[in-house]
């Protein structure tokens, strides 16, 4: 039993922080999100020479063939910026979808240049009846001569505006299986809008029209499709997890620094018992979401049965990212709602990270049946 | 990292050879009541007797150093043991002991080679078993405010006062207490521990009557006394870290009994819960397949996950020697807390069944009632979840810039 990093994985830890606050510092991070650029070339660029991507891809397509927990560890820093773009999206979920389904020719292909961050791939699978089960798409590849036709939305997709491709998935005539199509995002008849509100990099991806081949679709069988989504998003929730665990840490680290720094009542407002709860609360929650997170990385890693942990790690660490930023929001009152304070970046990502890939509710129903009950 | 110890094939052996002795020194007719109060005479002195067993092969305390009568065992091999215990549906120790579990730590810390040489033996061999004694009328979160006085008077101290919420059913061989030792001096500054044999004259256990006597020590115990010292002489070396050096032990006393020691036993509960839904039928099917009622099991398993991998953690912390600030008192925290939010799923899921132990109309046999009783009791053992929540708030330095220190661990 060791619930220590490894050194190897510190050094990782300390070189992701230090980069984090160099590249993107708070300054930057409310420039991209007051202009709705989540992936500007700037910082991106420099992300992408990092080689970072691409740490859990195999090395033989490009990428630095890192066990999922030390994808954790990278993410967990990644969040408590939390640095946005095509991170989880399309670097973790993207490239498990294609190293799950696709066939050589297309891991080829994709796999290094997601690790390089030359390109992105981002899944778009949920639309306007929102849902992350297979029941849930209705969109229809319609036979077309040799390929297809794509009609219709997806909508609620996360990184969908940084993305330079999408897997989007489709149904096969006749209510058959759900597939997945790589798309590039400026192909005729598809267009991106943004979705204004307190959501965080969330758009809604229309398609028109769009002209699609047969071996455009991911492992060139629709039945290949859904299984390999499957699979990817198993191994992709505990490293988000871990990137919610990083947005935690963030706003516990604030709310702690505020508590000493903030006078009230002729001292520092920690010295309250009501403001210490919320910052108790706030632990209790970032905990909580770390140990499920690296328990459920473990587990994947050594390659035990792992269901019930990934579906618990996403359900904890939804919640407790959610839950700390309202604590934090209780500890620093007006001064948290100031756009410029930083902590919003963390509130407004916390909604959305709520029900990517399915909220905790959702998990919570998957986790009964993967206890068998 | 690793969730879980990886054995060596010399491990691997030693756990064979624990089941084997364990199939083999496990009294048999060893019965689990649902309300520890119901514990006999007869089974009480079952798991003395296995204690006093285990205690003979070091196992009883298998990491207290060797010199002392304790295993001298890594942590590895620490938790076969514990492991393997837990398997037979018992604990280490596998009666209430609170007062060997903390005193002895304490003592290893704070006493000196004469009374380790002489305390630590009687505990780690299972020799003997220990109450503690903290709580008093004046002095239950504020526990520097004790009131039961030791004054010297030759080679002994002379021992009044009166403590409350102490011990278990059964009786005791020694008492761990602390006391006045100046009734002069200032707070903090007057105060010392004493290892009390438990039949001297001039002591008198009197049993309240309690809800149940919830308790964090996974043995349970059952009852709990009001113990009064009338005149009771101590020999002076049963002094512990010496006069007015009290607060400074009871820092490592409480420390552990926050909740810093950790743990790795499992939730018999959420079994017991899932069991007992699997296979009672409501309006025309297993309850499980309830929507609701799974929602609110899934509830409860969270919960004692998160339990669990906080008392995991602690429990690495200790053995490891990381440093350790705020996670005992937030591992106690959140069990209890945790503890009564599962007790609230039980009611949403079970209604009445929950709350009678009625042989036929009951649900687990009188330990889902039990459940019910103690999720409540044990928020305040240990210093109540208020008391937890101010000392992690000084842990972690919040409106402070100056972080209090954990207790001293051996």
């Amino acid at each position: 039993m060791d619930l220590a990093l490894t050194p190897e994985q510190e050094m990782l830890k300390t070189a992701v922080r230090r980069f984090v606050q160099q590249e993107y510092p708070k300054d930057t991070l409310l420039q991209m999100a007051a202009t709705g650029q989540s992936c500007p070339s700037e910082p991106w660029s420099k992300l992408a020479a990092t080689g970072w991507l691409g740490i859990a891809i195999p090395q033989e397509y490009g990428g630095e063939g890192g066990s999922l927990t030390d994808a954790g560890v990278l993410f967990e820093e990644l969040g408590r910026g939390p640095v946005p773009g095509p991170l989880v999206s399309s670097a973790l979920l993207g490239g498990f979808t294609v190293l799950a389904g696709g066939t050589e020719e297309q891991k080829q292909e994709w796999l290094p240049t997601l690790a390089k961050g030359e390109r992105s791939l981002v899944l778009a699978v949920t639309e306007a009846d929102y849902g992350w089960d297979a029941m849930d798409v209705g969109l229809v590849g319609t036979k077309d001569g040799e390929g297809f036709r794509l009609n219709g939305a997806k909508s609620y997709v996360f990184d969908g505006v940084s993305a330079t491709h999408f897997l989007c998935a489709a149904r096969a005539e006749n209510n058959g299986p759900v597939g997945l199509f790589f798309v590039p995002a400026n192909a005729a008849g598809v267009t991106v809008r943004s979705l204004a509100g307190f959501a965080w990099n969330l758009s809604e991806v229309k398609l028109d029209n769009v002209a699609v081949g047969k071996a455009d679709l991911l492992g060139q069988s629709f039945d290949a499709g859904w299984e390999a989504f499957q699979g990817a998003v198993a191994r992709t929730i505990p490293v988000l997890a871990a990137y919610q665990v990083g947005g935690c840490q963030a706003v516990y680290d604030m709310s702690v620094e505020y508590s000493r720094t903030r006078i009230q009542f002729s001292m520092p407002i920690g010295r309250f018992q009501h403001v210490q709860s919320h910052v108790i609360n706030l632990v209790n929650q970032l905990d909580a979401a770390r140990w499920t997170a690296y328990e459920a990385l473990w587990k994947l890693d050594t390659e035990r049965p792992a269901t019930d942990a990934i579906h618990m790690a996403k359900s904890v660490g939804s919640e407790a990212y959610y839950e700390a930023c309202n604590h934090a929001h209780e500890v620093h009152a007006g001064v948290g709602s100031m756009t410029e304070y930083g902590l919003t970046l963390h509130t407004t990502a916390s909604r959305t990270l709520y029900h990517y890939l399915g909220d905790p509710r959702y998990h919570r129903r998957l986790l009964a049946d993967a206890l068998g009950l | 990292m690793d969730f879980e110890p990886t054995y060596t094939g010399e491990q691997e052996k030693f756990r064979l050879e624990v089941r084997a002795w364990l199939a083999e020194n496990l009294p048999s007719g060893i019965v689990h009541p649902a309300d520890p109060i119901d514990l006999t005479t007869e089974q009480y002195e079952l798991r003395r007797d296995l204690g006093r067993r285990l205690g003979e092969k070091g196992w009883l305390w298998p990491t207290a150093p060797v010199e002392y009568g304790g295993g001298g065992l890594s942590l590895d091999y620490s938790v076969i043991i514990e492991e393997e215990i837990d398997n037979v549906g018992m604990t280490l120790p596998p009666y209430y002991d609170s007062g060997g579990k903390l005193g002895g730590a304490s003592i290893l810390v704070w006493g000196s080679e004469e009374q380790k040489q002489f305390f630590l033996k009687l505990i780690f061999r299972g020799e003997v078993r220990t109450w503690q004694l903290l709580s008093e009328p004046e002095a239950g979160s504020d526990l520097a405010n004790v009131k039961t006085t030791a004054i010297r008077d030759g080679d002994d101290y002379v021992i009044n006062g009166q403590k409350v919420f102490v011990g278990s059913g059964l009786g005791c061989d020694y008492m761990w207490t602390i006391t006045v030792t100046d009734t002069e001096a200032k707070r903090h500054e007057n105060l010392g521990w004493f290892m009390i044999k438990a039949d001297l004259p001039g002591i008198t256990i009197q049993p309240m009557d309690l809800l149940i006597s919830g308790g964090e020590s996974g043995a349970g115990s059952g009852v709990k006394n009001t113990v009064f010292f009338d005149n009771v002489r101590v020999p002076a070396f049963n002094l512990i870290g010496g006069e007015n050096q009290g607060w400074k032990v009871a820092t490592t006393h409480l420390e552990l009994e926050h909740g810093t020691g950790g743990r790795i036993s499992r939730n018999w509960l959420v079994d017991r819960m899932f069991e007992y839904c699997q296979t009672t039928q409501r309006r025309g099917q297993p309850m499980s397949k309830d929507p609701e009622v799974r929602d609110r099991l899934v509830d409860i398993y969270i919960e004692a996950e998160i339990t669990r991998l906080f008392n995991l953690r602690n429990y690495w912390m200790r053995h490891s020697g990381a440093n350790i600030t705020y996670e005992g008192p937030q591992a106690s925290y959140f069990r209890k807390q945790s503890g009564l939010r599962q007790a609230t799923a039980i009611l949403d899921i079970l209604g009445p069944a929950a709350m009678t132990y009625d042989p036929e109309l009951g649900a687990g046999e009188g330990h889902v009632e039990a459940y019910m009783r103690s999720a409540l009791i044990a928020l305040h053992p240990g210093g109540t979840t208020d008391i937890q929540k101010v000392i992690m708030a000084r842990r972690i330095g919040i409106g402070r810039e100056v972080k209090e220190k954990a207790g001293a661990l051996a």
